[in-house]
């Protein structure tokens, strides 16, 4: 049980993280009033970006770093359009999300089946991994764990809510006409916060192959990038409420994992369908069931509305 | 001061239009490029495509088997898109009526007249299954149905996989990952083209009428331009988005049955093939008219049935997916542009209005 109980934390902890990452990326777009629905084209490029840098470099920060930038250089190029441009944000998402999926196929073509030659390793924190059930969950795992649920997650908390640059951020998020009259430079935060944001993505994509699931195939991030949409509603759009929606879903994840290891008597088809039910059922049961939710974790105001300042 | 640009906030169709040619061209121009770079002979693809598509009876008759999901899955998108709502799910809704039309045609024995229209109500209804949970949420409680009905696409992928490798598996041929043959199938008409097509494009027609001649068709626009004044003026918006995402799962549902009983003649993985995702493309390529779903739904099906021959040429099958992304963001780009005119202002009329004395520099 005790076994048990460790190893699904372990891989709760390890899926969710890819899922935290994306996450908290979106969360950085949809703070800044736009929503970035190229995730998942996104995370598929970081992901067979990550496998390709290594193989050339078998370092895994190479490949994180690597795919960070793809999934940046893919976030400019959709800020370019929504922000810049002021094109349809949802088109500009789906365009995204196609081209990264088509493109990450195309150049990934033949690294298909090819293990990751570098991975993440475990690095267990002395005294603290031995620690019965979450020891090894938290404290046994690879570095970049800790950067995940830790540091990024703090660092954006604490710029978002304590700094004089985080309420500007915010701001522009909800009313950029006001922002802009402030003196605020609405297009230039926008553009960089989603840029960063998408660059997490990447980076989601990167840690998926780095860690997770180290070898490339075709259709690998299934739905990640859709299923951290989504946590982000049910984050509330808050750094921690990301990365803790995210360890939820990590769990949900690793159950399905542990009942095709254990043999229970379901499918693992209908187990593998667990994460997207889930999602599903996270983000329509709180609205219907609780309707209070629906002011506290409200969206910025301005999401997904593209700004003119010559129309008001 | 001479021209600047000015945003008008309407455009002419004929403007949209040359905008939207520009950037489908640019589109294909960067693909030919990236191919021509990748040591390939844009004009060798380029006379092949042609020679497969529009060039030859076996094209054509490929390109009509296309053309019948696409019609009917890009008319499913455009109808939610009428009210204001993304059905981004008809890949699922496709599969749920491939699934829906396969368990009526393995296991219900019977004259094809009976069989296969029963199998089109089987599938129409479990498409229209597969979209009411996100439909009564988005109607009812306002949840985003863009993500709720996209993360059902993979349950149903998984689920058809799962019925084809698993309990309703081919046990006679052994054939991997698939049922057996289903026992009926739609008649061909032309070659490999079946029945559904010519009823695809009856059903786009009828829906056009029904979205712009009708009472219905009018609270579902008025609907999607404004929420609460349709609301005011007493149109039961709510029903009516209810009802429209029923009516796209439904449509979606049946290029699902047409794919079953008319093309592919039995249930595997992969069935919907991204038509459901192309059927999006369809939609923004019309811009809400299901008759533009007609000129729009064509040309995704030669961009698929060029990818076929790229596929030919060591490409894999997702270039077609990459190409049909740059192609959708160069017009989303576009759009936007087609708003932006050079208009030329005279001083006398935006400059400081003086009274009496000089207004200061």
């Amino acid at each position: 049980m005790i076994a048990l109980l460790t190893g699904m934390l372990s891989t709760a902890v390890l899926a969710g993280g890819v899922l935290a990452l994306a996450a908290l990326g979106e969360v950085l777009a949809e703070r800044v009033g736009v929503t970035n629905l190229g995730v998942e084209g996104l995370m598929s490029l970081g992901a067979v970006i990550a496998i390709i840098t290594v193989v050339a470099t078998p370092n895994p920060w190479l490949g994180l770093l690597a795919a960070t930038m793809a999934g940046a250089t893919g976030g400019m190029l959709f800020a370019f359009a929504t922000v810049i441009v002021r094109a349809n944000q949802v088109l500009c998402g789906l365009a995204i999300t196609f081209l990264g999926l088509g493109l990450s196929a195309s150049i990934g073509h033949d690294y298909a089946g090819v293990p990751s030659p570098a991975t993440f390793g475990r690095v267990p924190v002395p005294g603290l991994s031995s620690l019965p059930i979450i020891g090894p969950a938290f404290f046994g795992q690879n570095l970049p764990i800790y950067l995940i649920y830790l540091v990024l997650p703090a660092l954006a908390h604490w710029v978002m809510f304590h700094t004089r640059h985080g309420l500007a951020m915010r701001a522009v998020g909800e009313n950029p006409a006001a922002a802009d009259a402030a003196g605020l430079p609405v297009t230039a935060l926008r553009f960089w916060y989603v840029t960063l944001g998408a660059g997490l993505a990447g980076a989601a994509g990167g840690y998926l192959t780095l860690t997770y699931v180290p070898v490339w195939s075709e259709g690998l991030v299934a739905g990640r990038g859709w299923i951290a949409l989504a946590l982000v509603i049910f984050a509330g759009y808050r750094p921690f409420g990301a990365t803790l929606s995210g360890l939820l879903f990590g769990l949900i994840t690793a159950l399905s994992f542990v009942g095709q290891a254990r043999n229970w008597p379901i499918a693992p088809a209908f187990l593998n369908m667990l994460p997207y039910l889930g999602t599903i059922a996270f983000i329509i049961v709180p609205v219907v069931v609780w309707h209070r939710m629906r002011r506290i974790m409200a969206a910025p105001a301005a999401l997904g509305v593209p700004y003119h300042r010559d129309v008001r | 001061m001479a021209g600047t640009l000015q945003r008008q906030p309407t455009v002419t169709p004929a403007r949209r239009l040359a905008w939207r040619a520009g950037a489908v061209v640019t589109a294909l121009a960067i693909t030919t490029l990236f191919l021509a770079l990748s040591g390939r002979d844009p004009r060798l693809l380029a006379d092949l495509v042609v020679r497969s598509t529009v060039g030859s009876r076996f094209g054509l008759e490929d390109l009509a088997l296309f053309l019948t999901p696409l019609l009917l899955t890009g008319a499913a998108v455009t109808v939610t898109g009428r009210i204001g709502v993304w059905n981004i799910g008809a890949e699922g809704q496709f599969y749920a009526g491939a699934i829906g039309a396969t368990a009526v045609g393995l296991f219900l024995p019977g004259p094809a007249w009976l069989v296969l229209p029963l199998m089109a109500a089987s599938g129409i209804a479990c498409g229209m299954g597969w979209i009411l949970v996100p439909a009564l949420a988005r109607a009812y409680a306002g949840v985003n149905e863009i993500i709720t009905t996209l993360l059902l696409n993979f349950v149903a992928g998984l689920l058809t996989t799962y019925l084809a490798v698993g309990p309703w598996h081919d046990r006679v041929t052994g054939a991997l990952a698939s049922t057996g043959r289903l026992p009926v199938r739609i008649p061909e008409i032309w070659g490999v083209v079946h029945w559904g097509f010519p009823i695809a494009l009856v059903i786009v027609l009828a829906l056009a009428w029904l979205t712009t001649r009708t009472r219905w068709g009018y609270q579902i626009t008025i609907g999607g331009a404004n929420e609460q004044a349709a609301r005011y003026a007493g149109i039961p918006v709510r029903a009516r988005i209810l009802g429209v995402m029923l009516l796209s799962g439904g449509l979606a549902a049946l290029a699902g049955v047409f794919e079953v009983a008319g093309t592919v003649h039995r249930l595997q993985g992969g069935l919907a093939n991204n038509f459901g995702y192309f059927g999006i493309v369809v939609a923004v390529l019309a811009r809400g008219s299901c008759l533009n779903v007609l000129p729009a739904a064509l040309l995704m099906a030669f961009i698929l049935n060029a990818g076929i021959v790229l596929q030919t040429q060591q490409l894999t099958g997702s270039t077609v997916l990459a190409i049909t992304g740059l192609v959708l963001f160069m017009i989303a780009i576009a759009d936007e542009l087609a708003h932006y005119q050079p208009v030329t202002v005279r001083p006398a009329t935006v400059g400081p209005i003086t009274v009496g004395k000089e207004a200061r520099p």
